[in-house]
């Protein structure tokens, strides 16, 4: 196969005139649900250091959001402690983030709509997320999707443990897209975020240039329904990375592997091309899906504990995966 | 140089798979295999399928079809840990008739069981007979069973590509040619030792159930050396991939060489370079080759 070089590839995605009123709409709609956090601990899945805890908090159309957080036991590190955001990928469960909880993150590993535990209201299934009410953006599976994500924050900083100016996000393939739409949709909130391989920028350029899922979902969908190409593309546009990009304020990192056939690396850096904020970004030859993650993991740590300076930064975290 | 070795094999190990066996045989598959249009395309035709499997329990598998005269070779993906597995990719179905899995207790094949995550690798664990993962390779053996059966597969050219699900399959079921090894997500392989040197889920579940309940420790030994590929290796006829990581690492060269040995079948190591697309080509060269189709590499070039 014959690809141009991705840095010179140009973005078919435009944005919508109304993007950011359609956005400031929803994020209003959602500061108007009263958040109702709980917090049950989980002694089993809880260790010497880190304390363990199975969350939920209520999120656009009132639907329920599962998640883990993961803190460390004030007798191993004392709070106040810098709050991460860990999101999960397309077909991943979230995992329990102990790891950064054992290096002084009050960490959450959040499972937004359809995903197992937030399923019970809402439930397209897997495949399917992706085009579930692509015809529609006020009804498409992502408008939740992603105000889930960003009500994590919410809980974050309802916690008193957590230092409300030192919060991060991060996450690769759909974690990397929901990294980038976080920080843009936070951005009173979010310190820094790193993002990998990420997903939902530049669907339509991303679907024309696979065959991999989970974009091969737009494919097959638009092979049964061609005459809907134009109503689904101006449906994602509002749902684009690409898109997104302007409103970071925070530093980020973003990290793409060249041959990558999942996400393509094409729209990882139309992706960091449209964004206003401090970026590095880290291109992996000959790397896929990974994303390289295997030398960007000291990385990734790194550039978050500069941001948001856990108290034990010289432990590691389990590699992330999208 | 290998590492200490492993768990011993229960006494009555052939004894507990032939009665999975003969369950399974109890029950007919009985096949639905509903054309999906969605994932059908020019070049093959998609099917939703549904078989049962011991419980009963009616398990799914996505079925690609090539179009054309076959016989075609085949492919069986085992299911990941977790709860979803993604439709065949494009490549595959080009080249093969595949078959990707879910076992009970995942999407699609969630009803009524519906497993957790974390959660299902300790689900039962304490008993043998009860534990899910006795199920969980009879679902695999079926998928192997049916794929097998189908007229439009070439029955001396089918790969099989997984973690410890593939190689107990591929040992139960001896139809393979070939058969690629995830090492990297090996669950059961020398498991009570593995857990020793790992904070990572899902191994983490073991470490957790028995941080609180250290007492249950032998039973929970006993159960997954039921499931230890160690002792399903040499019954394993197919040619064998072991990928093999970093030396130290717990799918590194030194860790996997009983497994190596223990292998029935004529097995290859590749030293895995983290580098995605390179690992993914050379992987799919060899099964490639092994089954006598086109080698289609991902990684691109760059004019």
């Amino acid at each position: 196969m014959r690809r141009g070089p991705a840095e010179r590839h140009e973005t078919s995605t435009e944005r919508p005139e109304d993007f950011d009123a359609f956005w400031s709409a929803i994020m209003a709609e959602a500061a108007t649900i009263p958040l109702n956090p709980s917090l049950e601990p989980v002694p089993l899945r809880s260790t010497p250091e880190v304390d363990v805890y199975e969350i939920g908090y209520d999120s656009l159309d009132r639907v329920r959001i599962a998640g883990w957080y993961c803190r460390p036991r004030a007798s191993y590190l004392p709070p106040p402690y810098p709050g991460l955001l860990i999101v999960p990928g397309y077909i991943s469960e979230p995992t329990l983030p102990k790891s950064w909880a054992k290096m002084g993150y009050a960490a959450v590993g959040v499972a937004p709509r359809g995903k197992l535990r937030s399923n019970q209201r809402y439930n397209p299934g897997y495949p399917g997320l992706l085009i579930d009410n692509i015809v529609d953006r006020h009804t498409y599976a992502y408008r939740g999707f992603y105000v889930d994500a960003c009500r994590a924050v919410d809980f974050l900083l309802s916690r008193p443990e957590v230092d409300p100016v030192r919060i991060g996000v991060h996450g690769s393939s759909q974690g990397g897209a929901l990294t980038v739409t976080t920080a843009a949709l936070r951005s009173d909130a979010i310190r820094c975020g790193a993002a990998g391989a990420p997903y939902l920028c530049g669907f339509m350029d991303a679907a024309e240039l696979t065959h991999s899922y989970p974009y091969e979902e737009i494919n097959e969908y638009l092979r049964l329904h061609p005459e809907r190409e134009p109503t689904v593309r101006l449906t994602v546009a509002y749902f684009d990375g690409v898109n997104f990009a302007p409103m970071i304020r925070c530093p980020m990192l973003v990290y793409v592997g060249l041959a990558d056939d999942v996400c393509p690396p094409e729209t990882g850096y139309d992706l960091v091309k449209a964004m206003r904020c401090s970026v590095d970004l880290h291109a992996y030859p000959r790397c896929a899906h990974d994303a390289g993650v295997y030398w960007e993991m000291p990385k990734i740590e790194a550039f978050l504990a500069e941001h948001l300076r856990p108290a034990a930064y010289t432990l590691h975290a389990e590699p992330t995966v999208g | 140089m290998a590492e200490d070795a492993p768990a011993t094999r229960p006494p009555d190990f052939e004894a507990y798979w032939t009665r999975v066996d003969d369950e399974l045989a109890r029950y007919p598959a009985a096949p639905a295999q509903d054309y999906n249009p969605l994932r059908s395309t020019a070049f093959a035709a998609s099917f939703d399928l549904r078989l049962t499997s011991i419980g009963p329990y009616r398990i799914f598998g996505f079925l690609s079809v090539p179009e054309g005269s076959g016989p075609f070779p085949a492919l069986l993906v085992t299911p990941r840990y977790g709860s979803v597995n993604n439709p065949p990719h494009d490549d595959d179905r080009r080249r093969y008739v595949v078959l990707t899995l879910m076992h009970r207790g995942q999407r699609l094949a969630d009803r009524p069981f519906a497993a957790a995550f974390p959660g299902l690798l300790t689900e039962g664990i304490e008993d043998p007979n009860a534990y899910v993962y006795r199920g969980i390779i009879a679902d695999c053996v079926r998928g192997a069973e049916f794929l097998h059966s189908l007229p439009e597969v070439d029955r001396d050219r089918i790969g099989i590509t997984g973690d410890d699900l593939a190689i107990m399959t591929a040992a139960r079921r001896p139809i393979f040619a070939a058969l690629h090894v995830q090492t990297a997500s090996l669950l059961f392989y020398r498991l009570m030792e593995a857990r020793a040197r790992t904070s990572s889920y899902p191994i983490e579940e073991i470490n957790d159930l028995l941080r609180a309940h250290p007492e249950r420790e032998p039973a929970v030994a006993r159960t997954v050396s039921y499931l230890d590929p160690l002792h399903h290796a040499p019954r394993v006829r197919a040619s064998v991939l072991l990928p093999a990581g970093d030396p130290g690492a717990l799918d590194g060269p030194e860790w996997l060489h009983p497994l190596a040995d223990a292998l029935g079948g004529q097995t290859e190591t590749y030293g895995v370079t983290h580098e995605g697309g390179t690992d993914h080509d050379w992987i799919d060269a060899w099964m490639a080759r092994h089954l006598g189709v086109d080698l289609r590499p991902r990684v691109w070039r760059i004019d």
